[in-house]
């Protein structure tokens, strides 16, 4: 990132034609793993788009009542019905661990090896505490309303189907994310990046551009979440 | 960096006047390399070397032999099916069950285990780093899990052969409801190793896909700039874009309909009424899962097009000692087509009951996608004309790969348009259009490119009189298959019956159906030919040498022939042109290799590139 | 575009940038939650969804993953994919459509 001859390329689309007619690199200045994964990313995104036309179109193609979220989703406190109370809180928690993954890529660039592990293990304390109120959600659902992946008390059917592999498959990304972030903040403490120490299985040195790529995930996977929220918690 | 861009301007403004007195640095000047040399892992013991190998060259080797494996299955179905066909009730074990197993597995195993593998696994990896000058892919260990995935998704499909009820027998669309419901062979323990096989395939796709695209975008060596690659990279490059982007939708498909499967969801499956009783399904819509499938069908027949594009450009200039026609004219129109395939994905569903206007929008995006193709097509006419063609196997197979696509491409324009479709459609006009452009077609490039490649993996030329015999018969036995079947798809013969018992088009049409089965056994046949000429050539072979075909491009300039690791020895290549320069005015030799230094063919009116 | 100061950040940005958009975040999400809490319906709720959320996610792609720093050609290579999804959604909302139309069509009013 902190590339000095990067600064003296155009910028805009003047060095977009710049960059794509040059040799060796297209994507000036981008670490290889991290390139990866943005593309991974872009290849992810179609997964769950997809995911979410086909909910889109069975949704909007049944004739049966489509279950009203608001209701589904609330919680009561205190005898009070609060809609979608639960989701509130964990879109914060979410949230809140991406701004704590945000500062710990800054630190991974500053090298700062005792702030860039603490906040990786901040943002891994988040994800654990998202997937388990999940986990919540998922038995709330289950155990006290009956919804089932093969039908709900009520109404259309598709409805408990789509919303478990939605955010089944949304919580495996977390749940996967959480298990890197845990390995990840090891690696920061144990001083990896600073030392260049060759990767256990890829035989690859260190570096603390591993945790841009990291963030990078995770902060997809919050992205994920905002068009989850947006489309099956508030439609 | 932008005064080094600056430099390079004026370099190449000075080989074009050629008036530099030779040997200046200036005029070879080429930007010195951004990154550090890449950091391998060399293989220590057998196992390292050979079977958890992380060399790209290995793996595509492991990934082609596998691939092929899988078509030779796929071939003997293909035979059995025939059998059926040209010769009914002959064979007892031949049950109308079975034959819809052989269809299906036929079918998925020759898209998407045989060719879409063998082109962006096989050749991707053994081409990729070699061809742009890398030392190996940029996430070897990721290569070698993915290469793993595959075959472990392979040993599952295969694993559906022997589970209770066989494969699946829906058809390779696998279109629910009728895969996943009883009466349907294989909708018990079939269809569910169908669908894992399939998610296992994309995951490991995705992970060679990330190396072969980074590898292309960010490891180029000195020189390669995008408009300098050999086209070969183009096609496999646009193709696994458009894998990256196009396998998630199978992946998706592939798990909801896991889902209807195991958990009795109904994410495709209406409200059904079965011998009177309604099952649990409620709701679901069996055209989302067409949709679906389709938005990676269409685009995974690009998978298999566009390597095959891009390879045949390469064997063709080689091998007609000329540069490729309209070389920028081809690199725009392999991505053009890669990103229209993403807009026209409903044609093959006209005759599914969808939104009736869709029919208007797919027919236009279809009919425009024939535009960049028949591009390609003219140009590659071009690149032959008044060329120094030797008719080697390997030009007679691209020649033959020409005809058949143009055959294939035009009876797709048929089949492009909704009014035409329809009464073509389920019949075997269409099983001949698709046969002949993305069977035949790309066949006809992989054995091409093996001729073609053979000499640089092991260091021997394949034979060349079998080589003929493969080829001509081959050919003109395809044409006997597939051609045959456009009279029997205008005829109104629907595809997929596994009789015709005695219907009143089947009694005209015996004899011709006789004729393709017959036709069919010899041309599987003839694929034992070539088989024995790759096993006999491996050690019997006639030496090649060098850059026996005196081609251009990187591969073939390693310091040893075959490459070991790390392909390049001490020294990247620095390269100074593209991959076409034949029979340029005013040189000595007939080509100038792409690490030829301008200073060194200063005479020679070479293309600005 | 301010082409040189925006490089100078580059190598590492203000950690008020990060707080900002953090708060930012919290913020939108907390209107989106209200858009359900005061039951808006119909067009106004759609539009107000769709608008916090790309708000949001633009929010996340620019700052927190850096796209905003990142050169067009990464920019770009990531953003033009997504017209086929686009082309996808459009298509299947049609479909979708149809489909109720043909069902109540044809298993309720009766053909």
């Amino acid at each position: 990132m902190s590339d000095p001859t990067l600064d003296k390329l155009p910028g805009g689309f003047k060095g977009m034609s710049e960059d794509i007619g040059s040799d060796q690199t297209t994507f000036k200045g981008v670490n290889w793993g991290k390139a990866m994964m943005w593309i991974f990313l872009l290849s992810d995104t179609f997964v769950f788009s997809c995911f979410l036309v086909a909910y889109m179109k069975v949704r909007a193609s049944v004739t049966e009542p489509w279950p009203y979220p608001s209701e589904v989703f609330g919680l009561e406190v205190f005898g009070v019905p609060v809609p979608l109370l639960l989701i509130a809180i964990m879109t914060f928690v979410l949230i809140t661990s991406s701004g704590t993954m945000a500062l710990a890529v800054k630190y991974g660039y500053e090298k700062n090896r005792k702030m860039c592990g603490l906040f990786v293990l901040l943002t891994a304390i988040g994800g654990l505490t998202f997937v388990g109120m999940q986990a919540f959600e998922w038995s709330k659902l289950i155990f006290h309303d009956g919804v089932r992946p093969w039908g709900n008390p009520f109404g259309a059917e598709q409805f408990g189907a789509f919303f478990f592999m939605i955010t089944g498959f949304h919580g495996t990304h977390v749940s996967i994310g959480v298990i890197f972030l845990f390995i990840f903040a090891r690696k920061v403490y144990r001083g990896d990046f600073d030392t260049g120490r060759r990767g256990y299985f890829t035989t690859m040195k260190s570096d603390y551009v591993a945790i841009e790529i990291l963030g990078l995930y995770w902060h997809f996977v919050d992205l994920v979440w905002v068009f989850i929220f947006a489309f099956f918690y508030l439609w | 960096m932008s005064d080094d861009l600056n430099i390079k301007k004026t370099s190449s403004i000075k080989t074009k006047s050629s008036s530099v007195s030779g040997g200046g640095t200036d005029i070879d000047y080429v930007r010195p390399a951004e990154l550090p040399e890449q950091d391998l892992y060399h293989g220590h013991s057998f196992i390292t070397k050979w079977i958890f190998c992380q060399d790209a060259k290995v793996i595509g080797i492991q990934y082609t032999l596998t691939a092929v494996f899988t078509g030779v299955v796929g071939l003997i179905l293909s035979w059995m099916m025939r059998m059926q066909l040209g010769f009914p009730e002959l064979f007892p074990f031949l049950t109308a069950e079975s034959y819809y197993q052989m269809v299906t597995m036929h079918g998925m195993i020759m898209v998407v285990y045989l060719l879409t593998a063998l082109f962006l696994g096989g050749f991707g990896n053994y081409l990729i780093p070699l061809m742009v000058g890398a030392r190996d892919m940029v996430f070897p260990y990721v290569n070698m899990i993915s290469f793993w995935m595959f075959f472990v998704a392979v040993v599952v499909l295969m694993a559906s052969f022997f589970v209770p009820g066989g494969p699946t027998g829906s058809g390779w669309t696998l279109y629910p409801p009728q895969a996943i419901l009883e009466g349907t062979p294989g909708s018990g323990y079939g269809i569910l190793l169908m669908l894992i096989s399939l998610s296992l395939f994309v995951i490991g796709f995705t992970m060679g896909g990330l190396n072969y695209v980074i590898t292309i975008l960010q490891a180029r060596t000195r020189g390669m700039t995008l408009m300098r690659m050999p086209l070969t990279i183009w096609g496999i490059f646009t193709a696994t874009v458009l894998a990256l982007l196009a396998f998630p939708a199978l992946l998706v498909s592939s798990i909801m309909m896991t889902l209807d499967k195991v958990l009795g969801t109904s994410f495709f499956m209406p409200t059904i009424i079965k011998a009177g009783e309604m099952l649990s399904y409620d709701g679901g819509s069996p055209i989302l899962f067409q949709h679906l499938f389709w938005f990676f069908g269409h685009p995974e027949v690009y998978i298999v097009a566009l390597p095959a594009f891009g390879i045949v450009s390469d064997l063709l200039s080689v091998h007609a000692r000329k540069n490729i026609f309209g070389y920028r004219m081809m690199v725009w129109a392999i991505v053009g087509i890669g990103a229209l395939s993403f807009f026209v994905w409903a044609h093959h569903m006209y005759v599914s009951g969808m939104n009736p206007w869709f029919g208007f929008f797919f027919a236009s995006t279809t009919l425009i996608i024939a535009v960049p193709t028949a591009l390609k097509v003219y140009n590659w006419i071009l690149t032959l004309w008044r060329g120094n063609i030797r008719l080697t196997t390997v030009m007679l197979f691209c020649l033959g790969f020409i005809v058949t696509f143009v055959n294939g491409g035009i009876t797709g324009i048929f089949l492009g348009n909704v009014i035409v479709d329809v009464p073509l459609s389920d019949t075997y006009f269409v099983i001949a259009h698709f046969h002949m452009v993305m069977g035949i077609a790309p066949l006809m490039v992989i054995f091409g490119a093996i001729y073609h490649w053979f000499p640089l993996i092991t260091g021997r030329f394949l034979d060349e009189t079998l080589g003929k015999w493969h080829f001509w018969v081959t050919f003109l036995g395809a044409y006997s298959i597939y051609f045959p079947m456009h009279y029997l798809g205008f005829i109104g013969v629907p595809r997929r019956y596994f009789e015709m018992y005695d219907s009143p088009y089947m009694t005209s049409a015996v004899g011709m159906n006789e004729f393709i089965s017959v036709a069919a056994f010899i041309v599987g046949a003839a694929q034992f030919i070539f088989f024995y000429n790759l096993v006999k050539s491996i050690r019997l072979g006639k030496p090649a040498g060098k850059n026996p075909w005196k081609a251009n491009s990187l591969e073939w300039l390693t310091p040893q022939v075959p490459p070991e690791h790390g392909n390049w020895g001490e020294k990247l290549p620095v390269v100074h042109r593209w991959a076409y320069d034949f029979n340029v005015p005013g040189a000595k030799k007939d080509y100038i290799t792409q690490t030829t230094p301008p200073s060194e063919v200063i005479e020679a009116e070479v293309e600005k590139t | 575009m301010t082409d040189t100061k925006k490089k100078e950040e580059t190598s590492t940005h203000k950690i008020g940038i990060y707080l900002w958009i953090w708060g930012l975040l919290f913020v939108l999400s907390f209107f989106s939650y209200m858009v359900d809490w005061y039951n808006f319906q119909g067009l106004l709720r759609w539009s107000l969804i769709l608008f916090f959320m790309f708000l949001k996610a633009g929010l996340i792609m620019a700052f927190f993953m850096h796209l905003f720093w990142e050169r067009y050609a990464l920019v770009n290579v990531l953003l033009w994919p997504m017209t086929a999804i686009a082309c996808f959604v459009g298509l299947m909302v049609a479909e979708g459509k149809y489909t109720v139309f043909s069902r109540l069509f044809y298993f309720f009013v009766g053909g």
